[in-house]
C-alpha cells in the first residue's frame, strides 16, 4: 500500500464554546520526522488527545494504514500502533523502571492468566522476551543503571526520557512525543536530539514532534506544522516556517513574549555550552 | 537473541506445580501434627486467621492492585457460603440421608465439601461479574458504593429466606429451585457439616497466596498495578483497563467465595447474614490498608494480627471497633501506604527494591 502512514483528515474539537482544534489535518509517511508547533494554547496537546482517543473529534478522521482509528477506545488506538508520551509526565511512580517499560510490553503477550498462574513455558519465555526487550530500551536511554528504582526517584530527564522508552515499548507505528525536551538542560536537550534523529531508522516508526525549543525542533524535522488559537497557519519547511510572517505574527502577538525571551535565553546558553 | 539451553521441560513443570507442593505438604503437617499437639482452641484460631488472609488477600487484588475501592467483599463471601453450604447440607441429605458430617479425611462427605467450595467461588465470581461490569467502566468512587450496596442487598434478602429448614424427608419432595430460598433467614443457616479443617484452610491458603505473588510477578499483574498507578497512561500503554479492572475484581470476588465456603462449614460458626455484613467487609478493608496496599505479604500478616489481637484483647471486645478505627488513623497518618506499602517482607531486608518481577 502506498498511501501515508498516518492520515489525519479535518478533524475539529470544541470545548464547549472554545474551539481548541479546528479542522486539523496531516499526513505522515513512513520513517518522517514531523513538528507541531505553536504558542501555549495553540491547541497541540489537544491534538495528540484526539489522534490517540483520549477525546472522540466533533468532527473529522483519524486512519493509520487506511485503517480508521477515531471512535475507538484509547488502548485500541494503541494496539493499533500510535503510542504518545505526556507533557505532563505520567509514569507509574511506584513501579520501578524497569515495570514503567516491561508494562508497556503486555501487548507481545499472549499467554492467558491461567497459563501465567501456572507458569508454563510459554509464559516464561514471553516473560523473559519482554525484560530483554525492555531492557534494551533502557539501555538505549541510557536508564540501565536505574532499571530498579523506582520511577518516582528518577530526575526529571530521566523521567522524561523513561515516558519515551515506554511508549516505544508498545512497538508503535507511529510515536507522538510531547515536549520530550521540557526542563532540560543544553547537553540534555542535544543528546536528546541525537536521539530522536535516530528512532525512525532504527525502529521503523514516523514520529510527531511537539516542542517548544526552536532549536529542537527546527534541527530535526522535515516539516513543520504551526497552530495558533487551534487554527493551522501555517505548514512547510523548517525554512520556510522560520521566516513565515503569519507565524512570526503568532510567537509574538500573543502571551509568548516569555517564551521568546525563554529561548533566547537558551540559545545564549547553547552557544556557550 | 543467543540460544542459551534453558531448563528442561520436567524441570519448568515441577518448579511450576512446587509451591503447591511445599503448600500440600505444611497443610499436611499442620493438619496431623501441629493441630493435635496444639488443642481445639488454637487449631479454631488458626482457620480463622488462614480465612482471613484469604479474605484480605483477595481484596487486595482490586483495593491495593487495581487501586479501586471495594467495600462489600463480605457479600461475595455469603454469596460463596451460602451456595456451599446449600450444596453440602441438602445434596448430604440426598446422598446420606443426613445433614451431618460423612466419611474421613477425603473421604465422600470431604469431595462432596470441595466441589461445594467450587461451586461457592464460582457463583461468586459471577456476582462479582454482575457487580463489577457496569461499575467499573466508570471511574471514581462509584465502585465503593455499588459494592456497599451489593453487600446491604444481599443482606436484607438472605433474611427474608425461609427459616425453617425442611427435614430429609421433606428434601426429596421439594424441587431444587425451592430449596435455595430456605437458607435459615435472619437466625442463621445451622446444621451444616463442619468440613472445614486445617488441611483444606491450608489448601486454600496455598493457592491464594501462589495465585497472588504469581499475578504481581507477571504482566497481567504488572497491568493491574499500571491501573492502580494511573489509568490514563495505563490505557495509553494499551491496557483495556475496564477489562482489567473487572478481571481482578472477579477474582477476588472468586477467592472471597472460596473463603466464605471455608467459613460456612467451620466448627463454632453459624453462617449467618449479619455475621457477613457491612461489619466483616470493614474488618476485611482494615487488613489490606494496614498491611500495604499492594502488598501480598503485608495483608496476611495483618489478617493475622487483626485475627489473634481481639482473642488477646478479650476484655476490651466492646472497644474493638474504636481500637480499629485509632489504628486505621495513625496508619493513615504516619505510614499512608499501609506497613509494607507495595512492597513485600522479603524486601525489607533488601538494600533495594527489586522490580515486582523475578
Ligand atoms: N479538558 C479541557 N477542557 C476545557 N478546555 C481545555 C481542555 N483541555 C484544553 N483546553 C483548552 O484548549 C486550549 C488548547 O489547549 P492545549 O493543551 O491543547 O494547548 P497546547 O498547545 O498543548 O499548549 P501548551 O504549549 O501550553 O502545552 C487551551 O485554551 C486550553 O485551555
Ligand atoms: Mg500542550
Amino acid at each position: 500500500m502506498s498511501g501515508p502512514l498516518l492520515s489525519v483528515e479535518s478533524i475539529s474539537l470544541a470545548f464547549g464554546g472554545l474551539k481548541a482544534v479546528n479542522a486539523f489535518s496531516l499526513s505522515l509517511g513512513r520513517r518522517q520526522l514531523w513538528g507541531l508547533i505553536g504558542p501555549n494554547g495553540a491547541g497541540k496537546t489537544t491534538a495528540f488527545n484526539l489522534l490517540t482517543g483520549v477525546y472522540r473529534p466533533d468532527s473529522g478522521t483519524v486512519s493509520l494504514e487506511g485503517r480508521r482509528l477515531n471512535g475507538l477506545p484509547p488502548h485500541e488506538i494503541t494496539a493499533a500502533g500510535l503510542a504518545r508520551t505526556f507533557q505532563n509526565i505520567r509514569l507509574f511512580p511506584d513501579l520501578s523502571v524497569l515495570d514503567n517499560v516491561r508494562v508497556a510490553c503486555h501487548l507481545d503477550a499472549r499467554h492467558g492468566l491461567l497459563a501465567a498462574l501456572l507458569r508454563t513455558p510459554r509464559h516464561l519465555a514471553e516473560e523473559k522476551a519482554m525484560e530483554e526487550r525492555s531492557r534494551a530500551l533502557l539501555s538505549l536511554f541510557g536508564l540501565e543503571e536505574r532499571a530498579d528504582d523506582d520511577a518516582r526517584n528518577l530526575p526529571y530527564g530521566d523521567q522524561r526520557r523513561l515516558e519515551m522508552a515506554r511508549a516505544l515499548a508498545t512497538a508503535p507505528k507511529v510515536l507522538l512525543l510531547d515536549e520530550p525536551a521540557a526542563g532540560m538542560n543544553p547537553r540534555e536537550k542535544d543528546e536528546l536530539t541525537d536521539l530522536i534523529r535516530g528512532l525512525p531508522a532504527r525502529f521503523d516508526i514516523a514520529v510527531l514532534l511537539i516542542e517548544h525549543d526552536m532549536g529542537v525542533v527546527m534541527d530535526l524535522v522535515e516539516g513543520i506544522t504551526v497552530l495558533d488559537h487551534g487554527e493551522t497557519i501555517a505548514v512547510g519547511a523548517p525554512a520556510a516556517i522560520r521566516r513565515d510572517p503569519k507565524v512570526i505574527e503568532a510567537y509574538l502577538g500573543t502571551g509568548a513574549v516569555d517564551e521568546a525571551v525563554d529561548e533566547a535565553v537558551d540559545e545564549a546558553v547553547e552557544g556557550r555550552a | 537473541m543467543e540460544a542459551r539451553p534453558g531448563p528442561s521441560a520436567a524441570v519448568t513443570a515441577l518448579r511450576g506445580v512446587l509451591p503447591f507442593l511445599v503448600g500440600a505438604f505444611a497443610s499436611l503437617l499442620l493438619h496431623f501434627v501441629v493441630a493435635p499437639a496444639s488443642g481445639p482452641f488454637a487449631t479454631k484460631l488458626v482457620m480463622d486467621a488462614g480465612i482471613n488472609v484469604i479474605l484480605a488477600v483477595s481484596l487486595n487484588l482490586v483495593n491495593g492492585f487495581t487501586g479501586q475501592f471495594s467495600i462489600g467483599h463480605a457479600g461475595f463471601m455469603a454469596v460463596g457460603g451460602y451456595t456451599a453450604g446449600l450444596v453440602t447440607y441438602y445434596g448430604s441429605m440426598l446422598l446420606w440421608g443426613s445433614p451431618a458430617a460423612h466419611g474421613g479425611f477425603l473421604g465422600g462427605g470431604e469431595l462432596l465439601f470441595l466441589a461445594a467450595c467450587l461451586a461457592g467461588a464460582a457463583v461468586a465470581a459471577l456476582a462479582g461479574l454482575l457487580v463489577g461490569l457496569p461499575s467499573l467502566r466508570l471511574r471514581g468512587d462509584y465502585l465503593a458504593i455499588v459494592t456497599l450496596g451489593f453487600g446491604e442487598i444481599l443482606r436484607v434478602l438472605l433474611q427474608r429466606t425461609g427459616d425453617v429448614l425442611p427435614t430429609a424427608a421433606e428434601v426429596r419432595r421439594t424441587p431444587l429451585p425451592e430449596l435455595a430460598t430456605h437458607v435459615g433467614g435472619a437466625l442463621g443457616f445451622t446444621g451444616i457439616p463442619f468440613y472445614t479443617s486445617p488441611f483444606w484452610v491450608g489448601i486454600f491458603v496455598t493457592v491464594m497466596l501462589v495465585v497472588a505473588y504469581r499475578l504481581k510477578s507477571g504482566s497481567h499483574g504488572r497491568s493491574f498495578l499500571a491501573i492502580r498507578e494511573d489509568e490514563v497512561a495505563a490505557e495509553a500503554m494499551g491496557i483495556p483497563t475496564t477489562r482489567v479492572k473487572v478481571t481482578a475484581f472477579v477474582l477476588s470476588a472468586l477467592f472471597a467465595g472460596l473463603a466464605g465456603g471455608l467459613f460456612a462449614h467451620l466448627v463454632g460458626t453459624t453462617l449467618n447474614p449479619r455475621e457477613l455484613g457491612f461489619q466483616k467487609s470493614f474488618d476485611v478493608v482494615i487488613m489490606v490498608v494496614l498491611g500495604g496496599m499492594g502488598s501480598i505479604s503485608g495483608a496476611a500478616i495483618a489478617a493475622v494480627i487483626l485475627t489473634l489481637l481481639p482473642e488477646l484483647l478479650r476484655s476490651f471486645s466492646e472497644y474493638r471497633m474504636i481500637l480499629y478505627a485509632a489504628l486505621l488513623v495513625v496508619v493513615m497518618i504516619v505510614r499512608p501506604q499501609g506497613l509494607l506499602g507495595l512492597g513485600e517482607i522479603w524486601d525489607v531486608w533488601r538494600p533495594r527494591r527489586k522490580g515486582t518481577g523475578r
